[in-house]
């Protein structure tokens, strides 16, 4: 099994700058949506689908594929986004967001849409559940990655530390955990809430293998995750984004965590991501 | 009556179920959280210790890491005591597990208040309640040990969540060996007229107890076991009441959303005029601790107290 699409460099930035306008598009139609958080992740998730992840547009639930669960889910509106861009969910399902009993709800279902493999939302819940997506594949002697996207702020629940322990003690090197690192969550910066800093250390000390990246950037992104060793130690990658990435007045704007562009706004981001 | 040479611990009977099922070719994983002493899992992990998992002192990955197994292909169980199960994890219980429809099973062990003396922290009153507001989650009470060995192989073949409310005590056989485990029905241990009195789990036994020793006194009492608390069987629950138009319910369970609740509605949502007298955890009792049997009479759903409520039941 592979990647359908395999993109290079050049390609995958093309394809997050069009997630990013996918997301404001679809966030401004909604009147509703968490902007910030969509697009501080738009660069890892486009990574991972037209690169990294391997599965089958045809059959999402083959056993084989690589499993990916976006812990934090409220960057729904990135992910959706992204598999629309992919062409895993049709186009004009992104009109529907947040309406009622839509496919495309304010969290991942994995009941609406196949290809999202649990319903997450509640923060802290995507670790464990990756650690035994990971610690099954090993029971089972499959070959699948597991990849877990969390923002940093989640990292203020001890669920998350519950499930690194165990990633160590397991050996799961078949885990991949990604951290959205833009460094904001709903009230504040994080270090102002609750300080995750020194952060690489504290991964670091519950035995993960610690990889620090410019999360924006997809060369950087796919270069390391594509190098990772199969060494018994569960990865983590801190990938430093910014919140709002790719349209400069939301930029690590705290206020923009679940803000909406107006017409006027809308228009200047559009004109800033031209892809 | 009750056959006690064939006592069983209903976590001894859980424990074969699961051994016999890998037997058979299911995919089977066994997740504690340091409970293995709880779960008296020692044969399961003497014969498959690679399928037993560990997670340590860690509820919410216990229940997060079960919900990853089951989403890898495994029919994945925790077996934990309750309160740390259903308090502890319930984020994960409701998110992981519940909403997200994964192939977990959750047994609840030492419901209730098995751990009587440890005071509330290791209480589950309020277990049942709690699993009956969440979506998609089937809820059993198994009375001994055949009807556990029945329901655990039920929830195997079943694919989606459940959650069994474990007791850790020896019970008497109440059932046949034979007996078939019938998910969505209630089990008439004895046909009665005057009375119904409905008990789930192991309070079967006071409330069959009860039910000899009122018929000497004269009140004939149908003995319900609601061992099915989802799927509920409102049917044979609608005859027995409209026959007896006189109900009790007795549980080691609060008496707000557990079998009482569930008897309630179904008099309220079938219009039915009918009596009924909850007997369980009422406010003001929450807290109290001490030896179970003594916690039993407090409420008054040991044997004593069933046959009393009963009584001023039939005389009014």
């Amino acid at each position: 099994m592979k990647n359908p699409f395999n993109f290079d460099i050049a390609e995958l930035k093309k394809a997050s700058c069009e997630i990013r306008r996918k997301v404001l598009n679809m966030n401004y139609k909604a009147g509703q949506g968490h902007t910030g958080a969509d697009l501080s992740e738009a660069d890892i998730l486009a990574s991972l689908y037209f690169h990294m992840l391997k599965y089958d547009k045809d059959a999402p639930k083959h056993a084989d594929r690589d499993r990916f669960i976006l812990s934090k889910g409220h960057g729904v509106g990135g992910y959706y986004c992204t598999l629309a861009q992919a062409g895993l969910i049709a186009e004009e399902l992104l009109d529907t967001y947040l309406l009622f009993d839509s496919k495309l709800p304010g969290h991942p279902v994995r009941q609406k849409i196949p290809f999202i493999e649990v319903n997450t939302g509640a923060l802290g819940h995507g670790l464990p559940i990756g650690v035994g997506l990971a610690l099954a594949a090993k029971k089972m002697k499959k070959e699948y990655m597991t990849y877990v996207l969390t923002g940093d702020g989640e990292l203020q629940e001890g669920s998350n530390w519950e499930a690194a322990m165990a990633a160590s003690q397991y050996g799961l090197d078949n885990l991949v955990w990604i951290v959205d690192r833009n460094r904001l969550q709903l009230a504040d910066f994080t270090e102002n809430i609750n300080a995750l800093e020194p952060l690489d250390k504290k991964i670091e000390s519950f035995g993960m293998e610690l990889y620090v990246i410019d999360g924006n950037n997809p060369e950087e992104i796919v270069s390391t995750l594509t190098s990772l060793p199969k060494n018994g130690r569960p990865k983590a990658v801190i990938a430093q984004t910014t919140k709002g990435k790719g349209v400069s007045f939301i930029e690590s704007q705290p206020a923009w965590h679940h803000k909406i562009p107006n017409a006027e706004e809308l228009k200047q981001a559009m004109e800033e991501l031209s892809c | 009556m009750l056959d006690y040479s064939k006592a069983k611990d209903l976590r001894e009977v859980m424990v074969a179920t699961f051994n016999a099922a890998v037997e058979e070719g299911k995919n089977l994983a066994v997740l504690v959280s340091d409970s293995t002493s709880t779960a008296k899992i020692g044969p399961f992990k003497e014969k498959y210790p690679e399928r037993l998992i560990n997670v340590g002192i860690a509820e919410q990955s216990l229940v997060g890491t079960a919900a990853g197994m089951a989403l890898g292909g495994f029919i994945a169980i925790t077996t934990n005591a309750a309160p740390f199960l259903v308090h502890r994890a319930n984020e994960q219980v409701k998110n992981d597990v519940c909403y997200s429809n994964t192939n977990v099973k959750m047994m609840g062990l030492n419901a209730g208040v098995c751990y009587g003396p440890l005071a509330s922290t290791h209480h589950a009153i309020d277990d049942v309640s709690i699993m009956r507001g969440f979506g998609n989650v089937q809820i059993f009470a198994p009375s001994d040990g055949i009807e556990a060995a029945g329901i655990i192989r039920y929830a195997l073949e079943h694919e989606g969540p459940v959650y069994v409310r474990m007791d850790a005590a020896k019970f008497p056989q109440m059932h046949e060996d034979s007996h078939p485990f019938e998910p969505g029905k209630i089990d008439i241990l004895k046909s009665g007229s005057d009375i119904t009195i409905f008990a789930m789990g192991s309070t079967a036994h006071e409330a069959m107890a009860a039910g000899l020793e009122l018929a000497e006194a004269g009140i004939d009492a149908e003995i319900v076991n609601v061992s099915s608390i989802r799927p509920f069987d409102v049917k044979g629950t609608t005859v027995s009441l409209v026959k007896t138009g006189k109900a009790i319910t007795v549980e080691e369970h609060s008496v707000h959303g557990g079998i009482g609740s569930l008897i309630s509605e179904t008099i309220a949502d079938q219009g039915l005029g009918c009596r009924l007298k909850r007997l369980g955890f009422e406010e003001g009792k929450f807290a109290v601790s001490g030896p179970r049997d003594e916690m039993r009479a407090f409420i008054g759903i040991d044997v004593k107290g069933i046959v009393q409520a009963a009584k001023d039941m039939v005389k009014q």
